[in-house]
């Protein structure tokens, strides 16, 4: 059983699509694209298909990642252009490419870095968004509550911002890049970033790119203060 | 909706994708090339609207000709009203994101009652003026159809056209009357489609209060509407390039019509009385129509429509057939309306693909007699000889569909649905044995609504107080840790049967409701009764004249212009029989 994963774009056109809207978004046109997917076994067969981390509504992405396993041997280059064809306008397969043999499942499991450029519009400063970005980068920790309305729970993101800074200024316009934790042992949320820097209200419009996603094994090492606050953190036992 | 003041709107909204478009097979038009433009509206949420197959069909035959255009809005939730409202947007369709004003024709779906407030919400929000009377040369012609279009006059003045019957063939006639014509041409043009009615071109009396009186043709209008009728449903044109909407909707799946119309004469039930005759497609066209949905749309699930599809002759052979092609692609196969026998599960067992969640079946009534009454053909022992295939097929959990306040009922009546729940989980027991700690039957309760063009339509409803009692009386006999009990809110039932049996002048009601604020009165958590209770008063009428009084044989019905199913004679006749089975030794309660 071969396992293919596809590097794909969720651009302009959906990306007010929900994670789980897209995951039936891309099975439908994997069945129409009619690939050779391995199914489930059971009553209720579905194609066996696994996805990265989502991405939160109103996010585009350019790096997304899926996994497919397929029980009949097809090209990656044929895998992407029968997909192609059948994804509707906003979806795109950027690249596919054959998964490392010895690894069964959970190939996209290792993803736990994840690059954000965001953009913040309206009533927005670039120096002030700078000292913001300052203050937050020399916190000793920066809580968050999570679980929107039930059990709120409080989450320290410092450590699981892996860099930040801001890449563009300019009037009523602000760039940032994030580099962000991310994946089942705990991550940031970008919107978690914009709302500590007070960007959050009316008064302005911010808008999420993911412009990648990677296992950390592959990534650039990062600044060792960086990575001495991760590890600490993992040692000290954070979960999410 | 593209350009960046729309995307404003969505970051502040629920479910910004049921404004968003770009679904799989949305056909995008350039309008310039067209004749006649058409915005189809669902007057309900986005994800209720997908799952109807009505508009599909419309959709498709529209925009599969090349003179004309459909696109399509729905209902904006009350969040996305209030961003449009408050930044001065029009609603728009979801195509090409055009102000609905702008369209040559507004095609509005008449799904149930509860949807009519709705309506005037989308015209006003689409720029246009809700009342047909108030509109002129630069206004799109408003068109009605579907299932509400068998009694037009609650909603008549808000209409330019109302179709009656089924819009496959018709749309395409009324299109041809529209392109290219002033508003009076087109007007006299829609009223000489068979099946239109155009409401204007009528005169109204009101001989009393309820639904007494007449509607009369002025000049050249026909006398009667008839509703009209595909006659060869094989070669009717089906979608098989259905929509896939990227929301979960109600259903999620490739829908097949295998059947229209109902075999069945139950004499409460309004679709059944009137989508006559009953039509079959052929085994031949349905497997057909399922490689090329299946192939269009990625759906991994195929629905078999019908109200009962059971009754379609080639059931069997059709449903082996479905399994055998797509059952290894794991596609399954679903069967959405089932008969209570073992006929039936067994069919439904047959289907490997089906999860054993449950089975639904509508005994309706408790009692034999008043299963007689109604003209439900289904006998305690089929119900039993279901439940026994099914517990002993691995299905654990029955949903059964009765309803209350039914004509000639008594509290005996009621009490024979508790008695038979209970009879029903007693015997599920002892067939699940060691697994009867699964077993679960969920009762829904409806309330019984007098439909016109039924034979129970000159009954009367049951009065609030009268059904909460009853209610009250089920809820007391149905106390069992195997039995789970839904009902209908008495209010909403008196609402629908009033607008259901409802006149000309019901109108008023229904403006003044929603200018009072009623919208999506269907969903339970927006619906209030008193603010319906205020716009009846505002409009100088008694909810009770329309749905709590037994009418006579020989008034003049609202609705007796429009022709459909077996006509009044036919139907007294009917009610007459229902008469025969009156309890024994006792009053009945509520009169016929």
């Amino acid at each position: 059983m071969a396992q293919l994963i596809c590097r794909y774009r969720k651009g302009e056109e959906i990306r007010w699509i929900s994670h789980l809207d897209l995951k039936r978004t891309l099975e439908r046109a994997m069945r129409r694209a009619e690939l050779p997917l391995a199914l489930t076994q059971g009553h209720n067969p579905h194609p066996r298909v696994s996805f990265g981390p989502p991405l939160p509504m109103g996010a585009t992405g350019e790096g997304e990642l899926l996994a497919i396993q397929l029980d009949q041997a097809m090209s990656p280059g044929e895998v992407k252009e029968r997909l192609n064809k059948q994804l509707p306008p906003g979806l795109e397969i950027v690249e596919v490419w054959a998964a490392p043999p010895h690894k069964k499942r959970e190939t996209l499991g290792e993803v736990d870095v994840a690059e954000y450029r965001i953009i913040v519009t309206g009533e927005v400063d670039g120096e002030e968004v700078s000292a913001g970005v300052e203050r937050l980068l020399a916190a000793e920790a920066l809580i968050v509550q999570r679980g929107g309305e039930r059990p709120e729970r409080e989450v320290d993101v410092r450590p699981l911002i892996l860099s930040l800074r801001v890449a563009r200024a300019e009037p009523g316009e602000v760039e940032l890049q994030a580099r962000l934790k991310t994946g089942s042992h705990g991550g940031a949320r970008p919107q978690e970033i914009v709302s500590l820097l007070g960007l959050e209200d009316e008064r302005r419009v911010a808008r999420y790119h993911r412009v990648g996603l990677h296992a950390s094994a592959q990534v650039r090492a990062p600044r060792a203060g960086v990575m001495r606050r991760w590890k600490r953190s993992r040692s000290s036992g954070e979960r999410s | 909706m593209k350009d960046s003041g729309l995307d404003v709107l969505l970051s502040r909204v629920v479910k910004p994708a049921r404004y968003t478009n770009g679904e799989w097979n949305a056909v995008h038009k350039d309008a310039a090339g067209v004749r006649a433009r058409f915005a189809l509206i669902y007057p309900d949420a986005y994800e209720v609207g997908m799952s109807h197959l009505g508009l599909q069909i419309l959709y498709h035959v529209l925009n599969s000709h090349s003179d004309f255009l459909a696109e399509r809005a729905f209902a904006p939730w009350p969040d996305m009203e209030e961003q449009l409202r408050s930044r001065g947007c029009p609603l728009t369709s979801l195509e090409s994101g055009t102000p609905l004003r702008e369209f040559d024709a507004i095609g509005i779906t008449l799904p149930y009652e509860l949807t009519y407030a709705n309506i005037l919400n989308v015209l006003d929000l689409g720029g246009i003026p809700i009342r047909a009377a108030d509109r002129g040369e630069g206004n799109p012609l408003v068109i009605g159809g579907g299932p509400g279009a068998v009694n037009p006059e609650p909603v008549a003045g808000f209409f330019d056209a109302i179709l009656v019957g089924e819009g496959e063939e018709a749309i395409v006639e009324m299109a041809e009357a529209i392109a290219g014509r002033s508003r009076e041409e087109a007007l006299d043009g829609l009223a000489a489609i068979a099946g239109v009615y155009v409401p204007s071109r009528y005169e109204v009396t009101h001989d009393g209060p309820g639904p007494r009186g007449a509607v009369t043709p002025r000049g050249g209008a026909p006398e009667t509407i008839a509703r009209r009728i595909v006659a060869d449903l094989d070669a009717a044109p089906f979608p098989t390039r259905q929509l896939v909407p990227f929301l979960e909707t109600v259903h999620s799946r490739v829908t097949l019509e295998i059947m229209r119309g109902c075999a069945r004469g139950c004499r409460f039930c309004q679709a059944g009385a009137v989508y006559r005759p009953r039509r079959e497609r052929s085994v031949e066209t349905l497997l057909r129509q399922a490689e090329e949905a299946v192939a269009a749309t990625g759906y991994d699930e195929i629905s078999l429509l019908a109200f009962t599809s059971v009754d379609h002759r080639e059931i069997q052979g059709l449903v082996a057939e479905l399994v055998a092609r797509f059952g290894d692609r794991g596609i399954g196969v679903a069967l959405p309306s089932l008969r209570a026998d073992a006929f039936s599960v067994a069919l439904a067992n047959s289907i490997q693909q089906v999860r054993k969640t449950g089975l639904t079946f509508a005994p309706e009534a408790g009692s034999e007699r008043l299963r007689k009454v109604i003209g439900k053909q289904m006998k305690e022992d089929d119900l039993f000889a279901a439940a026994e295939a099914a517990f002993s097929s691995g299905w654990t959990r029955l949903k059964l569909y009765f309803m209350i306040g039914l004509p000639t009922e008594t509290d005996d009546d009621v009490e024979a649905i508790g008695d038979l729940v209970h009879r029903l989980a007693q015997f599920g027991r002892g067939a699940l044995g060691s697994r009867q700690n699964r077993l679960q039957i969920v009762v829904s309760c409806a309330t019984f609504v007098p439909k016109p063009h039924t034979a129970f339509q000159w009954s009367a409803q049951e009065p609030r107080e009268g059904l909460e009692r009853k209610q009250h009386l089920l809820q007391q006999s149905l106390r069992s840790r195997w039995v789970k009990l839904s009902w209908t809110d008495p209010g909403t039932s008196a609402l629908e049967a009033a607008i259901s049996r409802g006149d000309r002048r019901i109108g008023r009601a229904i403006e003044a409701a929603w200018r009072g604020g009623a919208r999506f009165d269907a969903w339970g958590e927006h619906f209030d009764f008193g603010r319906w209770e205020g716009a009846f008063q505002e409009a100088g009428l008694d909810m009770a004249d329309y749905a709590n009084r037994a009418l006579g044989y020989d008034e003049r019905l609202a609705w007796d212009h429009i022709v459909a199913g077996s006509g009044k004679a036919a139907l007294w006749e009917e009610a007459e029989e229902a008469r025969a089975h009156l309890p024994a030794g006792g009053q009945a309660e509520v009169e016929v």
